[in-house]
């Protein structure tokens, strides 16, 4: 009895040991990624994080001078000829200054006709005083004033006329100043941002250099500028070819076109999105240009970034190979 | 003969189940202690067998993937130009402090997935879709978690809010995940997400996930990256390995354990080898009578260690047959850690025949030094 037990309960747990055992050397399969991630296309390829902007850089648009905005004349996404007003400033002041000027212009224009009428009537005097003189009916003396009454009045249409052109320019400069005041465009573009409202005021320096309040930029014609490592960059050559893909996505590669290599190799900063972004290392800055693909592309997007590396290096006689 | 010796061994009662008990309490014990000792080593590793990447890269100081020293986001960048990387991801992995809508805490272990392609994603949701973790705030909490928070009164659900760090985070999904060593729960949000609820830090990122490219070993390739300066990359199962190693290495752990288990060889050698002195001593008039019958040295020899065998077989079976009850016990609720490889039963086998010989060997010298007379007497 406790013969067959024994065995028959030792024969139980060597069966259910092997297959605890076996059980728990099931190995879990590690899950695919969701999104196949992008992978480096070239034999040599040397990543580097991208971000995209209008071709030429953005325009941060300014105000020429500081004052209230009246008009704000674009939205966000228009697209803008070169000379479109953007935004039109408080303008009652400059132009009362117009209003004033060209009555002061009226005003001297009045007096300039009234100098000359003078003129005219002094040489009509002087003309007449001369035929009396020859013919003996008045004194030299008299003669001599009038001479003299004419050249007064010539120079007080002198200074009349001067008079005139200072308040003639004046109101030409009073008419820039309120041209001054309607902000247009420096160049075709598409508005990337407005952060301006009718009522704002508008200073001068901007309060915030990084954050523009309208800012200018092609989003046609889009270029990245990929941030290489410092490490890695002495493998990047002029010329090299380069493939982005979307941050993390594999599909829709987009093929980039050589621009420059930017020659100041600058701070990084990691672009977390967070409002104080942290100095990371420093980066070569190499700048594409590519089209507006199937895919949707932003500017200020985030990019993969996969530039052709100069292959294997050869080993150098007296150095270490380089990686 | 060899059916003499079984009924000689079966026919005594009680010696026959004091052997089995022996045996059986002494593999119990070190098929136990072992397979707990295991499972705590396996828990240590819990972060690697859950995001399952096949290279990890990581600073070059770093030892095993509880203790991480963060890296610069850039080093993702370094890493993909690498050749033979088909792609690499940043992940964020860290212990972050979760505060519950009663004001109590838990600590739980932060994964940051990469934001686009999810790489290391937990491998099974047992509630939801893993894309909704693309939602604002979304995370995903395993099972541990829920377990954890339940005991605090709280259920955790689809929907449920708490706070990491003071920032809102939202249950979207219900995931299993390997229990990590000091029982964290793991919870899940994307790599950009997982930098706003940890504490900022210069550095945050703390590895670099690699897959290499078709063709291209594993190993190989870690050797490769960890050529970068500053960078070190381990194969999966070698971080694996040097995790368990760093936690035996600088744990009183696997001592503990040890000690356990060497009482457990040592009760087995002393009342087996006891026991079946006696029961041989017992039965030395029959043995003598088999001597005077003319039956060989080799035969009783062979008698001998058929007993000791059967008694170590029916020991062994019922030992690990406990331990496996336990085992399976254990496994359905996750505490203690419990793992059992083939090498634990193996090794625990090997210990009992070693025993078996050594009882047997003692029986054997009684024999040997057996004269025939003995039967007369």
């Amino acid at each position: 009895m406790v013969k067959r037990l024994s065995i028959f309960l030792a024969l139980l747990g060597i069966i259910a040991v092997t297959a605890l055992v076996l059980r728990l050397k099931k190995p879990q399969p590690a899950p695919a990624p969701l999104v196949a991630p992008s992978h480096a296309p070239y034999a040599d390829s040397i990543g580097a994080r991208g971000m995209v902007e209008g071709i030429d850089e953005n325009v941060r648009i300014a105000p020429n001078l500081p004052g209230l905005i009246s008009e704000v004349c674009v939205k966000v996404g228009d697209r803008v000829n070169k000379g479109d007003p953007l935004f039109r400033q408080d303008s009652r002041d400059a132009e009362s200054r117009i209003a004033n000027q060209k009555a002061q212009v009226a005003l001297l224009e009045a007096r300039v006709k009234e100098s000359e009428v003078r003129v005219e009537d002094k040489k009509d005097d002087l003309a007449r005083a001369d035929r009396l003189l020859s013919q003996r009916v008045i004194s030299e003396d008299v003669q001599r004033r009038k001479y003299f009454e004419l050249q007064s009045a010539e120079s007080t249409l002198g200074s009349t006329r001067a008079e005139l052109l200072l308040a003639r320019a004046q109101l030409t400069q009073a008419e820039v100043n309120l041209d001054l005041l309607t902000v247009r465009a420096p160049r075709d573009g598409d508005i990337l941002r407005v952060d301006f409202r009718a009522g704002e005021y508008a200073s001068i320096p901007p309060t915030d250099v990084n954050n523009p309040s309208l800012l200018l930029g092609e989003t046609r014609h889009l270029q990245l500028r990929a941030d290489v490592d410092e490490d890695s960059a002495s493998r990047v050559h002029p010329g090299a070819a380069a493939i982005a893909f979307i941050k993390g996505m594999r599909s829709d590669p987009i093929p980039l076109r050589f621009v420059r290599i930017e020659p100041y190799v600058t701070t990084k900063k990691s672009l977390t999105g967070d409002s104080s972004e942290r100095v990371d290392t420093r980066v070569l800055q190499v700048i594409y240009q590519f089209d507006q693909s199937i895919v949707p592309v932003y500017v200020g997007q985030q990019m993969d970034v996969f530039i052709e590396g100069r292959g294997p290096q050869p080993v150098h006689p007296d150095g270490p190979v380089e990686k | 003969m060899l059916r003499i010796a079984l009924l000689m061994l079966f026919r005594d009662r009680a010696k026959y189940v004091m052997l089995v008990v022996g045996l059986t309490f002494c593999s119990l014990l070190m098929t136990q202690q072992s397979s707990v000792f295991c499972g705590l080593m396996l828990w240590t590793t819990a972060t690697v067998r859950n995001i399952g990447a096949k290279v990890w890269v990581f600073d070059a100081k770093v030892e095993q993937v509880n203790e991480v020293i963060p890296l610069r986001e850039i080093e993702v960048t370094r890493v993909r130009g690498v050749p033979g990387v088909e792609w690499a991801v940043p992940l964020y992995v860290g212990i972050e402090q979760a505060r519950l809508s009663d004001g109590s805490f838990q600590n739980v272990q932060l994964v940051g997935l990469d934001t686009a392609t999810f790489v290391g994603r937990p491998m099974e949701i047992t509630k939801g879709r893993i894309e909704d973790l693309r939602l604002p705030d979304a995370v995903i909490i395993d099972q541990v978690g829920v377990d954890k928070f339940r005991k605090k009164g709280i259920t955790i659900d689809i929907g449920t809010t708490f706070e990491i760090n003071d920032k809102t985070a939202r249950v979207v999904a219900l995931c299993h995940a390997n229990r990590s060593f000091l029982g964290q729960p793991y919870v899940y949000t994307t790599y950009d997400r997982a930098l706003q609820f940890a504490k900022p830090q210069r550095k945050m990122m703390s590895c670099v996930l690699v897959e290499p490219k078709p063709g291209v070993a594993a190993r190989e390739l870690a050797e490769n990256i960890s050529a970068a300066p500053g960078l070190q990359a381990f194969e999966r199962d070698d971080l694996f390995w040097a995790t368990i190693r760093w936690y035996i290495k600088n744990t009183g752990i696997p001592i503990s354990f040890g000690t356990v288990v060497l009482m457990g060889v040592i009760v087995g050698i002393a009342i087996a080898g006891q026991t079946f002195y006696l029961f041989i001593l017992d039965n030395l008039r029959y043995l003598a009578a088999l001597k005077a019958m003319g039956a060989r040295m080799p035969i009783l020899a062979a008698m001998v260690f058929l007993q000791s065998f059967s008694v170590g077989f029916v020991g062994f079976g019922l030992g690990v047959g406990l331990t496996s009850i336990f085992g399976y016990k254990v496994l359905k609720i996750e505490q203690p850690p419990f793992f059992m490889p083939w090498q634990v039963p193996a090794f625990v086998a090997v210990i009992i025949i070693m025993i078996c010989c050594f009882s047997a060997a003692i029986g054997l010298r009684q024999i040997a030094k057996l004269e025939p007379a003995v039967v007369f007497k």
